[in-house]
């Protein structure tokens, strides 16, 4: 048996490393799945409750979006509103006891994070939405584009790339509070770990690997994904026609 | 000539705020109408009450004699096109999108089609050599006329125009002027917002003097501004005439 903490660190690592390997690869699976369904959920939820009915409608359009509002409003209100780990156990724990089907974990794991994801995703895509000028969807409407073609033609690409640093967020989130699916036996780092602590009751040792896997999960995604927005943000540099004084000028203009 | 608008009786209200009250006026075909008046008697609220930007509270609004509110939205904007004081492009899609995508998702044109227009109109407002720029790029007075160009791919009916010039320094103004100085001569019904008094009173057929939510004076251009009848349209003409 090693008798130094790098000992053990090497011992376990040696050991163990098939099992943080899977861990991690599943915690970022179900980060990746979750943040991904959870934004396409927050996505269509924003989209339906920004319907404006003008007011000529017909009641029954009228009874719909209301019921389709409540709806919306008590799903964002309850999964903002209870633990990530509570809705866990009573999904998994619910669907088989009440309904008799017993979910995979991972599948589980996948639901509960997405639908989690989703109901503050919905938040974050109302707040891009308010965020765009209203000039913006007059003009749209000026064309006679629905509300549907109003948002996925001018309002949302806008919106999207102002989020975009509250999405990268819920991401990287999304890697450390999944965590708490060890509850419903996933099989994620942290799962993982419990399992490999417990053999030699190391329990210092596995977790502090643990720290550093979740360290580098987190920090190379951030970076990753602040690439992105760059990219999104536009050229580095980009000309402008036509001046005051000279209307065929062309003037170069370097971003920060 | 035949009757294109006809409104009668419109009311709309902000809250206690009575900003039009009770406005009859009829628009024939082929006709351009400048309304004028001093900010805030209701010259922007009763274009939006037009293509339905605002609901009306009280009256009605016939096109080709039927009510607006029981033409589907998509085909009522499409034959009314509107044309803002602050442009409103799109600033996610260049010059040439700009023009193409109502084409496509309204008119459900083909992509080629849409583009053959799309170009057509650009040439014809003088941006075609910036169709691939995005609104960040262009100046006012270009925005403008891409905004007129998108406007004009619809193959609208009547155009409204709130305030095109407003947003524009003085030497953008002649720019835009000119463009929808074409527009007169290719035979469309325009409705102007203005305060542009020169170029009401040369391009217009017909000039709609508004003050506190209803149509003061209506008449021939020439009679308007050179010999006002109402009092009050006598007091606003003199005051900016003069400045």
């Amino acid at each position: 048996m090693p008798t130094t903490f790098f000992g053990w660190i090497a011992f376990l690592l040696e050991k163990y490393w098939l099992l943080f390997l899977s861990g991690a690869i599943n915690t970022l699976l179900i980060a990746v799945v979750g943040t991904v369904c959870g934004f396409i959920i927050g996505l269509m939820v924003a989209i339906v409750r920004t319907i404006t009915l003008r007011r000529g409608a017909s009641r029954v359009k009228r009874f719909g979006l209301q019921a389709a509002r409540g709806f919306l409003s008590a799903y964002i209100e309850i999964f903002r509103g209870t633990p990530m780990i509570v809705q866990a156990m009573v999904v998994y724990y619910g669907a088989s006891q009440y309904l008799g089907i017993n979910i995979p974990a991972l599948t589980a794991a996948f639901l509960v994070v997405s639908v989690n994801t989703g109901a503050y995703m919905a938040e974050i895509v109302r707040g891009g939405i308010l965020s765009i000028d209203k000039g913006q969807t007059e003009a749209a409407i000026a064309v006679g584009m629905s509300h549907w073609q109003r948002m996925t033609t001018v309002i949302l690409p806008q919106a999207i790339r102002n989020i975009l640093p509250s999405v990268a967020n819920e991401f990287v989130v999304n890697i450390k509070d999944s965590s708490v699916l060890n509850v419903i036996s996933v099989t994620e780092v942290f799962f993982q770990s419990k399992s490999a602590a417990g053999t030699y009751f190391r329990y210092f040792e596995v977790f502090f690997i643990t720290a550093v896997i979740y360290f580098i999960l987190t920090f190379t995604f951030t970076r990753l994904l602040r690439l992105l927005e760059k990219k999104l943000s536009g050229a580095s540099s980009y000309t402008v026609y036509g001046s005051q004084s000279s209307y065929a000028a062309e003037i170069e203009v370097k971003k920060e | 000539m035949s009757e294109i608008l006809n409104i009668q009786g419109l009311y709309k209200n902000f809250g206690d705020n009575q900003v039009i009250t009770g406005i009859d006026l009829s628009i024939d075909k082929g006709q351009v109408v400048c309304v004028i008046g001093p900010s805030g008697s209701g010259k922007s609220t009763l274009l939006r009450c037009v293509n339905l930007l605002e609901m009306p509270d009280g009256g009605s609004i016939l096109f080709h004699g039927q009510d607006i509110l029981g033409i589907p939205p998509s085909s009522l904007h499409a034959k009314i096109g509107m044309v803002f004081q602050q442009f409103n492009l799109f600033n996610n899609l260049t010059a040439l999108n700009n023009c193409v995508a109502g084409q496509m998702k309204v008119l459900k044109r083909s992509k080629a089609d849409s583009v053959e227009r799309a170009m057509f109109f650009l040439e014809r407002v003088g941006m075609l050599p910036y169709r691939d720029a995005l609104p960040a790029q262009l100046s006012g007075g270009q925005k403008q006329r891409v905004a007129i160009a998108r406007a004009l791919c619809m193959d609208p009916e009547v155009l409204l125009f709130d305030e095109p010039t407003s947003a524009l320094d003085p030497e953008m103004v002649d720019e835009v002027l000119s463009v929808i100085r074409t527009l007169k001569d290719g035979g469309l019904t325009m409705v102007i917002v203005t305060h542009e008094m020169a170029f009401a009173r040369d391009a217009a057929d017909r000039v709609v003097f508004m003050d506190a939510g209803r149509v003061v004076e209506d008449g021939d251009p020439k009679a308007l501004f050179t010999a006002p009848k109402n009092p009050r349209t006598q007091a606003f003409l003199a005051r900016t005439l003069r400045g």
